[in-house]
This record gives C-alpha cells, structure tokens and sequence, in this order.
C-alpha cells in the first residue's frame, strides 16, 4: 500500500491567511501531530510577497498597493518579491528526514520542483528545474519557489502561473532603476510565460490542482488524501495571521 | 556616512547592501543585508548584522569575520557567498 500523505485544499485567502497556514502546518508537522502535508491555495485579493531579506518599501508600490486593493506581506522563505494573481500556489510541508527528501537543500528544491514539473506534465506542458528555484518551459519562467527549514521541517511553497500581467505587475513592484523600467517590463514579458501563454486557453483553478495533485503523487509514489486543517491548525492560524503576518512589526522589519 | 549598493552576485541572486560607517575608522555602524538570496537559519541574518558592526571595511577583514559568523551560527547561504557579500558591502564606499 502507498505511503498516504495529507491534501489541504484551501482554496482563496488573504496573503495573510495564506502565509499564516504554511506556517500552522509547519508547527503541527515538527510536532508529529499530521502527516506530510501538500496544499493547494490561491489569494484574495492578489497580493505582493517578499522574501524574508528584501526590504518592503524596496521591492513593493505601497501607495498603488492600496490604490488598487493589492495586499502585501512577507514571508518566512528567502527569494524574491512575487506578484500573485492568476496562480496555483502550492505548499508542502514535510520533516528532513523523511526519505524521500534529500538532505542538500538545493537537491530538495530540485526534488520537490520534480513534482510541480509532473502536474505541469500531465497538463501537457514540458518543463524544466533550473536551479535554484526556477521553473521554465519553452525557456520562459512558469514557476517560482522558495524553501526554508525550520525545527526539523521542510517547508517548500511555490507558484504556478496560470496567467499573467506583467505591466501590473510591475505597477505594484519597484524596479532598482526606474530609467530602465520599460526595458525591464519588455525583457520580463519575453521571460515569463504561464499555462494559459502555453495552452492557449484557459485552465480551471480546480483543474490545475488536479493536475499538481497527481505531479506529487507520481513524483513521491504516494497517495494524497484530501483532509481539513486539524482545530489545532486553524487556532494557529489565527495566531499567526494576527500576530505575525498581518502585523507591520513583522512586513515592514527590513 | 550611508550608503547603498545593489550587486548581482556572480551565480546568485541580487544582493542589496544598506551601510552606515565611520569614515574615520573604516569600520561598519550598522548594516542591513538584503535581497533575493537564501539564507538558513532565516534568522541567522539579523546575528550576521549586528555582529558585523565594528568590522573593519576592507576586504580580509570582512571575509574573516563573515567566515567565522558563518561557522558560528552555522549559516547556510544559496544565491549568496562570501566573496559576493564582501564585494557587495565594500561596493558601498566606492
């Protein structure tokens, strides 16, 4: 029989609730308390994430931010700001010993982006790890992750592009030299691409988890059970989002 | 003095340097090491920081400290290694 892992399907959320999810499971998960844990999520309403050694007002459009309702937050992985809008995003949350993950970081990215390539896969989109944390089909990227370790756990969350805009985009994120922002808009439009770009049509939210669903089942020869987030989880949540995720402290540290 | 810099990091990822310093000493008053890089223990971070303030600002000095805050703290960097942030924060004074 395979090794059964837990599916959270959480469906849309703030940034806050989002982040403040990864980070309950994390806890219950360094705890013994559930199994491996993958998770499909989306946000609402779109949101800015940073990686944890950017700086805010660096990266993100405060200002637009709110002028056109974007949320932002950061978050406990390392990595670069993301814009996320059309997008699966997933998580998954496993200990380091477990054997199916390798115990070099930069291998387990290249693992777990194993299994994301297989969702893609079975969408009819070839792709490709490039390392660090890319993933790129027809040489454009479709996919960002990030990783981080915390109490024996690994926590991976990444995206997957279902559509995307750049000049939105890049209305809400900084760029280090605005004389150049044209230019950068036009390179990050030949550079980025998303299922949509690809396909040529549209693909349901739903279907595209289904999709991924089965990438982490083939990818780790599991079998993924759907299941809610235990009352330990939600309560956790709450605490996260409140204390850390929503707080300024915490977006506006660096 | 302040200063800043942003260097992409041979092989890395973008690294951004926010500096005070004392010019008379050549040596760091505060710093905030930022960026699109990875770093384990996240947190390790904000000890690289303030144990970097009074840090000569050149480059053997740097490298020995760094080095040996790596090993204290058993800092593991992706996107990011030592000469690349050494480079970054002396780029500050140029």
């Amino acid at each position: 029989m395979k090794e059964q892992w837990r599916l959270l399907k959480t469906n849309f959320s703030t940034a806050f609730t989002n982040m403040a999810v990864d980070r309950a499971v994390l806890v219950t998960s360094s705890e013994g308390k559930v199994p491996p844990t993958v998770r499909f999520y989306g946000w609402k309403p779109s949101a800015i994430s940073i990686g944890y050694f950017q700086s805010l007002e660096e990266e993100v459009d405060l200002d637009t931010c709110r002028k056109l309702g974007v949320d932002y937050v950061r978050r406990i992985t390392g990595g670069g700001a993301v814009f996320h809008e059309e997008e699966l995003t997933y998580s998954i949350v496993i200990p380091e010993t477990h054997p199916q993950i390798p115990k070099n970081i930069l291998k387990s990215y290249g693992r777990i982006c194993g299994a994301v390539m297989k969702g893609l896969d079975n969408l009819g989109i070839e792709s490709k790890y490039v390392p660090i944390n890319d993933i790129i089909t027809g040489g454009k990227k479709i996919s960002g992750n990030a990783q981080t370790r915390k109490a024996k756990i690994v926590l991976q969350h990444g995206t997957v592009l279902t559509d995307v805009d750049v000049d939105k985009m890049f209305s809400v994120l900084k760029v280090p030299n605005e004389k150049i922002k044209d230019k950068l808009i036009a390179d990050v439009k030949q550079r980025v691409t998303s299922i949509k770009h690809v396909l040529g049509k549209e693909i349901r939210f739903e279907d595209v988890a289904e999709a991924m669903k089965r990438g982490f089942e083939e990818e780790f020869d599991v079998e993924l059970i759907e299941e809610p987030l235990s009352e330990e989880e939600k309560e956790l949540t709450i605490k996260f989002e409140k204390e850390c995720f929503s707080a300024r402290d915490w977006n506006h540290r660096r | 003095m302040q200063s800043k810099s942003i260097y992409k990091v041979p092989n890395g990822k973008l690294l951004k340097i926010s500096l005070d310093y004392d010019e008379k000493n050549n040596s760091i008053t505060k710093i905030n090491i930022m960026g699109d890089f990875f770093a384990y223990p996240e947190e390790s971070i904000e000890s690289m920081e303030n144990e970097l303030k009074n840090t000569m600002l050149e480059k053997e000095s740097l490298i020995k400290k760094i080095n040996s805050i790596i090993k204290g703290y058993n800092i593991e960097f992706i996107g990011l290694h030592v000469e690349g942030l050494t480079e970054g924060i002396l780029m500050c004074k140029k």
